[in-house]
């Protein structure tokens, strides 16, 4: 579904992704954890488009991302973006923001896209706030609006960027909730975490990257009870001990 | 004296009407023309293509930074050179909307920029072209953003359109120039005519107050 070969990426002279190699079968959910400045967000931002690259090849969906510009939009279609900063549209209410794209994007009517996102909103929980705005919901809220936004195009991948890390502490469990459902579903998904307790649970492999290059792939139980690189059990080491 | 000079001017009224209405009608042609050609300056400014934003960019400055009674004179007098010959009022309305749409190009531009990077990463994340990123998510947000400022611009567009008088249209001031010339008492007639203006402006002072009021407010 997803495969990146010798993908390489610089900030001008800072090498932000160096040769990552990794494969995203379908139905797979991979966690990418590592510490801030990592290159984990610019990975998967890469995946949609959002960012360049600028040597290797990365395939999604049969798409050679960066190289077929006029295939982009088709692949965002099928590929869901939640970002740490929920990002919605403030003046578009809840319902609208998640029916805007299929009505625009899709071509559906408006009263079959409301329909979608009338379900997807009670899905994530917030059948009764469908009229509100952006700024009337919690964090907690809004990010679930975001993630019933990316699913309303019912995408084939779902990409998450630190989805938890703008919100209060206690509104985590909510964004988190809906992320482990959309996962026993089959879902493949891409999420870059600091939630470890969440990565063990939800992941069915754990991708641990530093200074641009991933340092270990392996299952949760064995990156978690032990991992093989000395970078990875130092970040553990900070992450966990509290 | 005062007062038989105020009945006299007041005499004048269906030549004040006449100024009002040259001077109504043309600040609305240009102000419509100038949004409309204001807007796509300011996507294009904002826009990827990066010569382009700075060629327009140039030319924006230009007509920003020379009076407006220059730039009306060289459409007015030198574009006819060239063998385009325009009437009065056509040389007002393609003068003014110029200069409308460089003032409202940098505002729309500015408003465009205010938006964060986020929202159109948002929208370009489920596959919306360019288009429909300005259409339902950018300019949205923009508008609101830049309203205050776009009515005061058309505020200064009505008192500015004062200057077409120069190359003989008859508006607002030129009917001052034309009745102060049959009674003679310049205060009477130009505080009339400062009058007149006010009354054309004032609703949209007004109304500027008013949203900018509300922009302070938390909702978008």
């Amino acid at each position: 579904m997803i495969e990146f070969s010798g993908v390489n990426k610089w900030f001008g002279a800072l090498h932000v992704l160096c040769d990552i190699d990794l494969a995203v079968t379908r139905g797979e959910v991979v966690v990418v954890c590592g510490p801030s400045g990592s290159g984990k967000s610019t990975l998967i931002r890469c995946v949609n488009g959002l960012e360049p690259y600028q040597k290797g090849r990365l395939m999604v969906d049969g798409i050679h991302v960066g190289q077929e510009p006029r295939r982009m939009r088709e692949l965002r279609m099928e590929v869901g973006f939640v970002f740490q900063s929920f990002n919605l549209y403030p003046h578009k209410t809840a319902l609208e923001n998640v029916t805007l794209a299929p009505i625009h994007v899709r071509g559906m009517s408006r009263v079959a896209a409301a329909e979608r996102g009338r379900a997807l909103l009670e899905r994530v929980g917030l059948g009764d706030r469908m009229g509100s705005y952006p700024h009337q919901l919690s964090g907690g809220q809004q990010q679930r609006v975001a993630i019933a936004r990316a699913l309303c195009m019912q995408p084939k991948v779902m990409l998450f960027d630190e989805p938890t890390s703008a919100l209060d502490p206690e509104m985590v469990k909510e964004v988190l909730d809906v992320i482990i459902s959309l996962a026993g579903e089959g879902m493949t998904m891409m999420v870059v975490t600091h939630e470890m307790g969440f990565a063990r649970s939800v992941a069915d492999r754990v991708v641990f990257m530093d200074q641009g290059s991933i340092i270990e792939t392996a299952t949760p139980e064995s990156f978690f009870t032990n991992p093989q690189s000395e970078r990875g059990r130092d970040f553990l080491g900070k992450v966990l001990q509290h | 004296m005062l007062l038989t000079h105020l009945e006299r001017v007041l005499n004048y009224w269906p030549m004040l009407l006449r100024g009002v209405g040259t001077t109504v009608g043309i600040s609305l042609a240009s102000l419509l023309i100038g949004v409309a050609l204001g807007f796509a300056f300011g996507i294009i400014r904002t826009g990827s293509n990066r010569w382009l934003s700075r060629a327009l960019g140039l030319y924006i400055d230009i007509f920003r930074g020379t009076p407006f009674l220059v730039q009306l004179f060289m459409v007015f007098f030198i574009l006819p050179s060239f063998g385009l010959e325009l009437s009065a009022f056509t040389a007002g309305v393609v003068a003014m909307s110029n200069m409308a749409a460089c003032f409202i190009g940098e505002i729309v531009a500015s408003g465009i920029r205010a938006v964060p990077a986020g929202q159109t990463e948002a929208a370009m994340a489920t596959g919306m072209s360019r288009a429909q990123q300005l259409r339902l998510v950018i300019l949205p947000q923009a508008v609101r953003i830049v309203t205050p400022a776009l009515v005061g611009q058309f505020v200064l567009l009505i008192k500015d359109s004062s200057v077409v008088s120069a190359i003989g249209l008859f508006d607002l001031t030129r009917s001052g120039w034309i009745i102060v010339q049959n009674v003679p008492n310049g205060l009477i007639v130009f505080g009339l005519v400062g009058l007149c203006y006010l009354v054309i402006c004032y609703p949209l002072i007004f109304s500027a107050r008013r949203m900018e009021r509300r922009a302070q407010a938390p909702v978008l």
